[in-house]
């Protein structure tokens, strides 16, 4: 394919714009991992950049040997992976269902759908309905309520309905059904959109901290997250401390002090690079031009 | 996605009246398991009445929060002093997790009335909504059965604890009867000596040697004062006798004048304080990133040397780690701590830069979802004695400490001195579970110990702590508990000048231009704090000033 | 006789039958919606009564059915407050410069990719651009501050060794570089992962057009435009309505963290940190509760605004 001059610069620009977003993008990162092979006292100095100064593996095995994140890990890889399949089937589906045009009351369901994601009764009262249906302290807790996402079926929908017509009417016509033709036409169809909205639904699971600080209490249940939530907090100035003597200031001081920096971020790596991982699995699925030839003009 | 403070219209009268319906089952519950779970609990104390409980014959469990963010209590039994309590006490403890959200945490558990046996939290509003909907146990009944509490709190400490109905329901932490805290001034010992070791007694002093500091060291930050700049609160003690850095804090916002209390706005030595802080910061004398600086920054410049002079709440701890660092690449490195400094003319012995109460820091509670509380408090109790306190900081017996003398001190082991790594491992396993610290028998203890010690294995903080700190530290009790609870109309005031006040701090710290800027904000502040109503705010505080003085027969 | 009948029956049926009956025939794609749909009244709408907070003095003891009504009190005390001009602008302005750079910067960013040939380039900087989405506020609140310190921050060292400055610039304590600061952090943290959704939708752009344009002489710029950003579209309309519809939630974390300065607060201070700050910390559950609710409402009349506009172009939610 013959490329303009115009064309190589405009490439050649392009190139260097993702080069350095992606180097601002990565350097955070990369040095959070520096400093979680760093040894912690070490850490406090300060000045840590690229590399580590003073190597260790200490922090990380502190994290291993924690019962409890590696306990906290599993939870979270079960939840994902429950929550995020449960959640995308059923939303898939809800999806395909509102984005026929047959569809009788289809406005209605809308915005009955469109005002819950701005209208909620807030925490306390969900929290009670929760109890009331026994889901308080139990696993499912994490996975069930959150299992229809208004947000993600409207993306569905929006690429549902894109898909061109003929392509369902001649299924039809050779005897499918409805669900038929969502399983066997549409679905396969939507390998993209499924990736990007199961990379998103994953996302929010594996990261999702709050639902299991309010609504479990067994600390055996707690995903990796709201542990690492509250490691994190430690570093953080709170509310409370101007409000005390000095003396009290000194105490809560030195309860913080025992979390170093460096085991902050070596828990955060723990936590955090599993779900790192599954983009790149999943980009396999964002093929080109998937559409194509299917439709024999 | 659940996200709260998202709000409704509502949908129809129907869905309504519906879910009306069910928040009768639901909602209404929570108020009536509380007082249904307090029967349970009084039925099971009857039997304990009359006998004490005696801790280790039979195995107790309880629930255990602590309401922060922050706080992740330890697996009870994973660390040494724990792992013996569960095995020579039978006692185990449930950690509830705050799960890094503590709020809201605790207003689901009392929405469901479900709370924690025992709940670790700072003294005031929360403590006294749990108490007047009945679901927190008194002790009253306790107190002479169990001997620590009573004998080491003393009695004025138990009677500042007692809630409006005179009855006790909060058990302190790091109580104490004698001075403690770590507040002053940290400075480096290199550079002290490098520009002639001058006096640094006044403020004028003080000044100077910043000047010297910042022309010969442009690397240095001159005065670092922490984040948020709280080293200038700390500051404020330095312009007046015997004045605790607390009466123009944020927390208390009112200067003692007469009987009364009055404005922090118009308080010379507060204002005299912002004028000097502004003087050092527009010379660049104090770190320039006072307000915006995260914690480990500050770290960062103490450890690697990078601050001449360190005014905090508690330097001590970056200090020790800065010394011993310091000074291992360079024996003449590392920090000292001087004499609190003072304006001109002031009485050095005057000068207290530190506050302590005899409180202390927070309470333990114990809820009517306990079903031994008496069993509980026999816990805590045993935990605050000599024995728990020792187990509990130094881990058990025959590790870093074997035997106890006449006063019940701990007598330390050589392994206290020469095994500082795996001291300092227990020691920071444990800090976790001091939940009911006693100041005095642990400061004494330690004090005791280290004046056996030869000067080279003396510990800097203790070092500092007898020499200065301990020595300049004001006992503000009769100021605890004057903060208005933040949903009454006076809270809503506390929060109004709360916020007028920190905006003016950092406006006259940072960006006034001159010593009439300064004041000139100061000024304005005033006129927009009377205006959300300071004064009812003042007279309230006043109010609980007074009853406070009266409970410590003053 | 018969016949006839049988046949006014079925031209009857033909010309108006029932909703009943038609809702009948298309029970399986019924199906597919019902369910859902009872889930959502469960969990969304039953615990609407929530928002009745607004209108007493909620107390958590004594829970909705014991708490004294006070109509529109909160409501007042909230339109009334002195800061409440201060946080609306705020919220307004810093959600608008959010989406005026945050919005398309992704899209942007996907069409750019796009164009990447080398596969290993683009499958890197891809996988890279998403990672600071992963790093909590917490973490990138620290590094930002830590940049743009005063001693020895980067951004400092770095204009003063280009001598564009002679003293360093203290850029958190000053009002008017905290909205560049905020959008810019915010729009870096996200925009690999939001960008994520339209690479998708480019996937499904049927390459043989960017060939048959190629052919007639279309630069690379001229088919972003007339072919990618087309075929795109319909996803970018409903990403644009949602986001309008959420104009009111300019942030929370990030606002909380970097402008915690208090001179900062006039600039900084949006809808929801107000309400964190005086309502949910003070336990001051009720006017929290009212507040959101105003939020809410104003959101909605927002996003039945932008749907409306939006229906020109056949892309609306409803």
């Amino acid at each position: 394919m013959k490329q303009s001059a115009g064309d190589r610069t405009l490439l050649f620009i392009i190139y260097a714009l993702l080069a350095l977003m992606a180097f601002f993008s990565f350097y955070p990162f990369w040095n959070a991992a520096v400093i979680s092979f760093n040894n912690g006292t070490d850490t406090m100095r300060g000045g840590i950049t690229f590399w580590p100064r003073s190597f260790t593996l200490e922090n990380y095995a502190v994290v291993f040997e924690d019962s409890r994140l590696i306990n906290g890990f599993v939870i979270s890889v079960l939840r994902t992976v429950i929550g995020t399949l449960l959640s995308i089937g059923a939303t898939a589906i809800f999806a395909y269902g509102m984005s026929k045009s047959e569809l009788i009351g289809r406005k209605g369901y809308m915005v009955f759908c469109i005002i819950t994601m701005y209208f909620s009764g807030g925490l306390i009262p969900t929290f009670l309905l929760i109890r009331s249906l026994d889901l308080f302290n139990s696993f499912w807790v994490m996975v069930i309520p959150g299992l229809i996402s208004v947000w993600n079926m409207i993306i569905f929908r929006t690429f549902f309905k894109g898909i061109p017509a003929g392509l369902e009417e001649s299924a039809k016509i050779d005897g499918c059904s409805n669900w038929g033709v969502l399983f066997r036409i549409v679905l396969p169809l939507s390998g993209p959109v499924i990736a990007t909205l199961s990379l998103f639904t994953a996302v929010y699971h594996w990261n999702d901290w709050f639902t299991p600080s309010i609504y479990i209490s067994n600390a055996d249940l707690l995903p990796i997250q709201t542990k690492l939530q509250q490691i994190l907090n430690s570093n953080i100035m709170s509310e409370q401390m101007a409000q005390m003597d000095s003396a009290a200031q000194g105490r809560m001081g030195r309860m913080k002090a025992v979390t170093t920096k460096s085991l902050s971020m070596a828990t955060m790596m723990v936590a955090t690079i599993p779900i790192l991982c599954v983009y790149p699995f999943l980009q396999k699925y964002f093929v080109k031009g998937v559409l194509v030839g299917s439709l024999k003009e | 996605m659940m996200k709260n403070g998202k709000k409704v219209f509502g949908f129809g009268s129907a869905l309504l009246a519906l879910t009306l319906a069910m928040t009768g089952c639901t909602g209404g519950g929570g108020s009536s398991t509380v007082s249904g779970e307090a029967k349970g609990g009084e039925g099971s104390t009857a039997e304990a009445a009359g006998n004490a409980y005696v801790l280790g014959e039979q195995p107790l469990e309880f629930s255990f929060y602590g309401h922060y963010d922050w706080y992740t209590m330890p697996n009870w039994g994973e660390d040494k002093a724990s792992e013996w309590i569960k095995a020579n006490k039978k006692v185990n403890v449930v950690p509830i997790s705050s799960g890094g959200n503590a709020k809201q945490k605790l207003s689901t558990m009392i929405v469901s009335g479900e709370l924690p046996d025992v709940i670790w939290t700072e003294r005031g509003a929360d403590v006294e909504s749990l108490r007047k909907a009945g679901a927190l146990v008194p002790f009253d009944d306790y107190l002479d059965k169990y001997p620590n509490l009573k004998k080491w709190a003393g009695q004025e400490t138990i009677d500042m604890l007692r809630s409006e109905d005179g009855k006790l329901y909060q058990f302190p932490n790091w109580y104490t009867t004698q001075p403690n805290g770590n507040a002053g001034y940290l400075v480096n010992k290199k550079i002290y000596n490098d520009l002639g070791a001058p006096s640094l007694e006044t403020t004028d002093d003080l000044y100077d040697y910043l000047v010297q500091v910042k022309a010969k060291y442009p690397d240095v930050v001159p005065l670092e004062v922490g984040q948020s700049a709280g080293g200038v609160d700390i500051m404020t003690s330095a312009f007046a006798e015997n004045r605790p850095y607390q009466y123009s804090s944020l927390s208390m916002k009112a200067i003692p004048s007469g009987d009364a209390l009055t404005s922090v706005f118009t308080d010379e030595v507060f204002r005299e304080t912002l004028v000097y802080a502004n003087r050092l910061y527009r010379e660049k004398l104090i770190s320039q990133d006072a307000f915006t600086q995260p914690l480990e920054q500050v770290e960062q410049k103490i450890i690697t040397g990078k601050a001449a002079v360190y005014v905090a709440s508690s330097p001590t701890e970056f200090g020790a780690i800065g010394n011993s660092i310091l000074s291992e690449e360079d024996p003449e490195a590392g920090y000292i701590m001087v004499w609190p400094v003072h304006k001109e003319g002031l009485d050095k012995n005057k000068i207290f830069p530190g506050t302590y109460n005899q409180l202390g820091w927070n309470v333990s509670v114990i809820t009517k979802s306990a079903k031994d509380p008496e069993a509980v408090f026999a816990f805590l109790d045993w935990l605050t004695g000599p024995e728990g306190q020792r187990i509990s900081m130094w881990g058990p017996e025959g590790l870093y400490w074997d035997g106890v003398d006449e006063e019940e001190a701990p007598k330390f082991t050589d392994a206290f001195t020469s095994d500082t790594k795996g001291r300092d491992e227990l020691m920071n396993s444990t800090v976790n579970l001091q939940w009911v610290g006693n100041t005095v028998y642990v400061d004494n203890s330690k004090m005791k110990f280290e004046s056996t010690l030869p000067e080279d294995k003396k510990s800097w903080e203790t070092k500092w702590q007898s020499e200065i700190t301990w020595k300049t530290q004001y006992d503000t009790t009769e100021f605890v508990n004057l903060n208005p609870a933040g949903d009454t109309n006076e809270g809503i005031i506390e929060q109004s000048v709360g916020e007028i006040y920190e905006k003016a701090k950092a406006q006259a710290i940072l960006n006034a231009g001159s010593e009439e800027e300064v004041l000139a904000i100061l000024d304005q502040a005033e006129k927009d704090a009377q205006q959300v109503g300071y004064a009812q705010l003042l007279e309230y505080k006043t109010q609980k000033w007074k009853e406070n003085l009266e409970k410590l027969g003053r | 006789m018969q016949n006839t009948t049988h046949r006014v029956t079925i031209e009857k049926s033909k010309a108006k039958p029932s909703l009943f009956k038609r809702f009948g025939r298309q029970w399986d794609l019924q199906l597919m919606v019902l369910p859902p749909l009872l889930f959502i009244f469960v969990f969304s709408y039953i615990p609407m009564y929530g928002v009745l907070m607004a209108f007493q003095d909620y107390s958590l003891f004594e829970g909705f059915a014991g708490s004294p009504w006070v109509g529109f009190k909160h409501f007042e005390m909230f339109f009334g407050a002195p800061e409440f001009w201060t946080v609306i602008r705020n919220t307004v302005v810093i959600s608008l410069l959010k989406l005026l750079i945050g919005f398309p910067a992704p899209i942007i960013l996907a069409l750019l990719l796009n164009e990447v040939r080398n596969r290993v380039f683009k499958k890197v900087v891809q996988t890279i651009s998403y990672l600071p989405h992963f790093l909590s506020w917490v973490i990138v609140s620290g590094f930002v501050m830590s940049m743009l310190s005063t001693e020895n921050g980067s951004v400092n060292m770095l204009l003063q060794n280009l001598n564009l400055i002679k003293e360093p610039i203290n850029f958190l304590s000053l009002p008017e570089y905290f909205w560049t600061i905020l959008v810019t952090t915010g729009v870096w943290k996200e925009i690999g992962f939001a960008s994520i959704v339209y690479l998708a939708a480019i996937a499904g752009v049927d390459p043989h057009m960017h060939e048959a344009a190629a052919m007639d002489g279309a630069g690379k710029l001229r088919q972003i435009f007339s072919i990618t950003l087309p075929a795109i579209l319909p996803v970018i309309i409903v990403f644009l309505i949602l986001a309008i519809g959420n104009l009111l939630s300019a942030g929370f974390e990030d606002i909380l963290l970097l402008g915690s300065n208090p001179v900062l607060r006039d600039v900084g201070d949006v809808l929801d940190t107000y309400v964190y700050r005086t309502g949910i910390q003070n336990n001051r559950y009720s006017y929290a509760t009212a507040a959101g609710l105003f939020k809410s409402l104003l959101g909605v009349l927002l996003l039945v605004g932008a749907n409306y506009a939006a229906r020109k172009s056949g892309n609306s939610l409803w």
